[in-house]
């Protein structure tokens, strides 16, 4: 799950969450120049996807590596 | 006299709707919006001596700061206790109350209420939390039901305020925190449970004094091994959908989802597709749609081979999650979760606002 409200996620309990930027855009930020956006994108999803192959026991979240600037 | 505090979002303190909720937490003399509302049900008995907002999306994205702009308020102002909403089914604006309410009892001891339609999820936070300091009314689902909530809410600050003792929940009328409490009766544990037991036996109506809640708790699906192998789908609730919403979505409590395809497609263009949303600023989405369904960042890992060529499901899922009541949601998961597994999927990202 990709979201920004990651600490409610976490609280209702799912699994592999991944920190997203901001409600209203979660995956990427309007501020940064088009191609920063779709690489702040592309690596949110990575991150999803490094999160499927990892064993969790319980609510777990994902920092994708490149920093939110929002 | 009573010191109350009362905190509402931009929107009940009369600052704005949608395109004010990135407001950071501000203060208003007295009251003002709701909290004048409040302050004519409270009458001479209290005074709302401050009305502390925030922005929606402010509080959740910066919510340290806001927490803690949240509580130097409280403390300057002396309040005596605090409210805060009612939010009625705004999920973002319930979430807020309950983490206010609960962060003010821990830090400054204060006792809160706060309101909210049975169904706000905040509901199940609140009840997660067991706090005996904070108290929470069920109201109507929209703001039709401000004026019997504060009639509620003002006389039960008060007690709070005086530090008077607070009953059971089924007697004071707040919804129940699963806090059990010693009280004394007359009959002794076994002629009050062989009662219920004849009871039941009989198919007789009876009321258990240990009510247990039943939540659902989804153990975490094992890993996949390797995920560029894996066929994998993609779920939005964020409310992405072709340009002018051929399903008819509504931008709140919707009840069915739809699947689009995206097969020929490498990237969803501006213009095409829209945001159907009641919760969020879809501004944003509209302009990029790729911020709720990133179909351009799986394509390049597709094109990495980080996601297997035609291992990406060639549509993707979507229903607005604004508002959705988890019953209702519980069953569209179902729905998607049965169509998933008949398709072949191993995995999921959900994106969510």
């Amino acid at each position: 799950m990709i979201s920004a409200m990651y600490p409610v996620a976490e609280q209702v309990g799912a699994s592999r969450i991944v920190k997203a930027v901001a409600i209203p855009h979660p995956c990427g930020d309007p501020s940064l120049p088009a191609e920063l956006d779709a690489q702040l994108r592309r690596e949110i999803v990575a991150t999803a996807l490094k999160a499927l192959e990892a064993k969790v026991e319980t609510s777990t979240v994902f920092a994708p590596k490149i920093a939110a600037s929002a | 006299m009573i010191r109350i505090v009362h905190i509402v979002n931009q929107f009940f303190a009369g600052i704005g709707g949608e395109d004010k909720a990135d407001r950071v937490v501000g203060v208003i003399e007295g009251a003002a919006g709701a909290a004048r509302g409040l302050q004519s049900q409270l009458g001479e008995q209290a005074q709302v001596v401050a009305t502390v907002y925030f922005g929606d999306n402010y509080f959740h994205e910066h919510k340290d700061e806001a927490v803690a702009a949240i509580l130097a308020e409280l403390e300057k102002r002396q309040a005596d206790a605090v409210v805060a909403g009612p939010a009625f089914n705004a999920g973002r604006y319930g979430l807020a109350c309950v983490e206010i309410c609960q962060t003010v009892s821990e830090r400054l001891g204060l006792r809160c209420v706060t309101g909210m339609e049975a169904e706000n999820p905040a509901v199940g936070l609140y009840r997660d939390y067991h706090n005996d300091k904070v108290f929470l009314f069920a109201t109507t689902e929209s703001t039709t039901g401000m004026i019997p909530a504060l009639k509620s809410i003002a006389p039960f600050v008060c007690r709070l305020a005086l530090g008077e003792e607070i009953g059971a929940a089924d007697a004071e009328g707040y919804v129940p925190r699963g806090i059990r409490r010693l009280t004394r009766v007359d009959r002794p544990a076994v002629d009050r449970a062989i009662d219920m037991l004849l009871a039941k036996v009989a198919g007789e109506p009876f009321k258990t004094e240990v009510p247990m809640e039943v939540w659902d708790k989804v153990a975490p699906a094992p890993p996949l091994a390797d995920v560029s192998g894996a066929k994998l789908a993609v779920i939005c609730t964020g409310g992405v959908v072709p340009w002018g919403n051929p399903d008819g979505f509504k931008t709140y409590r919707n009840n069915f989802w739809r699947k689009y395809n995206f097969a020929e497609l490498k990237t969803l263009e501006s213009g095409k597709w829209e945001a159907v949303h009641g919760g969020y600023n879809v501004a944003f989405m509209n302009q990029n749609p790729h911020y709720g369904m990133p179909l351009d960042a799986l394509r390049s890992l597709e094109a990495e081979g980080k996601i297997g060529r035609g291992k990406l499901y060639p549509a993707y899922y979507v229903i607005p999650g604004n508002q959705g009541s988890p019953a209702v949601m519980r069953r569209v998961g179902q729905e998607i979760g049965a169509e998933l597994r008949k398709e072949g999927v191993d995995g999921v990202l959900l994106v969510a606002t």
